[in-house]
């Protein structure tokens, strides 16, 4: 450990939790470290527009949310380091990250590494990826202008998604299992383009099969609730069904995880390792809202503040005594 | 040694966001070709990439060697500037 590794917070994640909380600490001239390995902003960051975050009274693009967020953070003197935390490690006082740069310690850490989306594991979900298949509708909707696509889900990431898509596709089928489990309000906003006859939604249906060849995607097979077959031709498939958390670098620390894998915290946001908080998506019981990340990353910072408070107290004591004694 | 990079972006992609700031904060200079302001060059994209995404990054070395990188990749970006 040295001056260049060694800092008093390290927040694990760059997105709306994470900037927020790195905001408050380096407002207050907190040593503040983000460490991200996917895109800062998180999946807010990916999402086309963001109607319900206070304070954007048209919506905001989630590209410039996120920007924003970052230009804020970094005015205060955050640093985010791009690059991947693959364990946590409790030394006591510090706290030990092992990370694609070398290790890197920190006196409490955040985790707040959100979610990514889930994939459906049907065939051919994996061969045609990026070449047919995707997660990321602003990344890669532009190259399917004038084109025929399936969206599978039916939550709101699908819906919002697929709005965003009706700028280039010619049609759009939405593949959903169940039901639709979006908010009212996104239903709403797809409806002319139901009406219009550019998308459809076909209830029941679970996908079974991306079939294609080397030129791409070309059906999705499904079966309906009688079981029976279904095609759909399509030229891409877009899949949003569900969030997954992105904690597989805590399995085997001691940071305690619920079964689906989010993150045990408790009142005080602090997980099982004392000094080591959760806040946003990854935090079991999250409700998967931008806003309430950001509120809690703002809830995070304080309680942090709170205990590095705490800590350097408790260091100034043991110094005292020690000069005492000697 | 590095000759030239450019990158295929969308007006709308985070991870192209993420390629261009981390370039910047090496000092490394590269050229954008944004496919929703030139649509046209997405087949050039699709061509030299094999995949229908953004961001693509083509390094050119000053031996006119190529390497491509598609979407945001650290572990393969970070080597590829040396």
């Amino acid at each position: 450990m040295n001056e260049s590794n060694r800092h008093d917070i390290v927040i694990i994640g760059a997105g709306p939790a994470a900037l927020t909380a790195a905001i408050y600490t380096t407002r207050e001239d907190i040593d503040t470290l983000l460490f991200e390995k996917g895109v800062v902003g998180g999946l807010a960051a990916v999402t086309d527009v963001i109607d319900n975050y206070p304070g954007f009274s048209s919506g905001v693009a989630g590209l410039e949310l996120a920007d924003s967020l970052r230009k804020q953070a970094e005015r205060f003197g955050a640093v985010i380091e791009l690059g991947e935390v693959t364990g946590l490690n409790d030394e006591g006082d510090y706290k030990r990250l092992e990370t694609t740069v070398g290790d890197i310690y920190a006196r409490a850490v955040l985790i707040a590494t959100g979610c990514d989306y889930n994939r459906t594991g049907i065939p051919g979900e994996d061969k045609f990826y990026a070449r047919g298949v995707h997660f990321c509708a602003t990344c890669d909707g532009a190259f399917y202008r004038d084109k025929r696509l399936v969206v599978i889900g039916g939550g709101n990431s699908a819906i919002q998604e697929t709005i965003f898509l009706t700028r280039y596709a010619s049609h759009i089928d939405i593949l959903v299992r169940s039901k639709i489990k979006a908010s009212n309000v996104l239903v709403k906003d797809l409806q002319p383009f139901i009406d219009q006859g550019k998308v459809s939604i076909h209830l029941g249906i679970t996908p079974k099969e991306i079939i294609g060849n080397d030129n791409g995607v070309n059906k999705v097979i499904g079966t309906d609730k009688e079981g029976n077959s279904r095609e759909f031709m399509t030229d891409g498939v877009f899949v949003f069904i569900g969030l997954k958390p992105n904690s597989d670098f805590l399995k085997n620390s001691s940071v305690k995880l619920d079964e689906r894998g989010f993150v045990l915290t408790d009142s005080n946001l602090e997980t099982s390792i004392q000094g080591v908080f959760a806040a946003g998506d990854i935090r079991s019981g999250a409700t998967m809202q931008i806003a309430s990340a950001s509120g809690e990353g703002a809830t995070a910072a304080l309680k942090i503040r709170k205990y590095l408070e705490g800590r350097l107290h408790h260091d100034r004591l043991e110094t005292r005594q020690f000069e005492v004694i000697s | 040694m590095v000759k030239d990079i450019t990158i295929f972006t969308t007006d709308t992609c985070a991870y192209c966001s993420n390629v261009k700031t981390y370039l910047k904060a090496k000092g490394v200079g590269y050229n954008e070709i944004n496919l929703d302001q030139e649509p046209e060059k997405r087949a050039e994209a699709h061509r030299i990439s094999g995949a229908l995404t953004v961001p693509v990054t083509v390094i050119t070395r000053t031996d006119d060697s190529q390497e491509v990188i598609v979407g945001f990749n650290l572990a393969k970006l970070a080597p590829a500037l040396n």
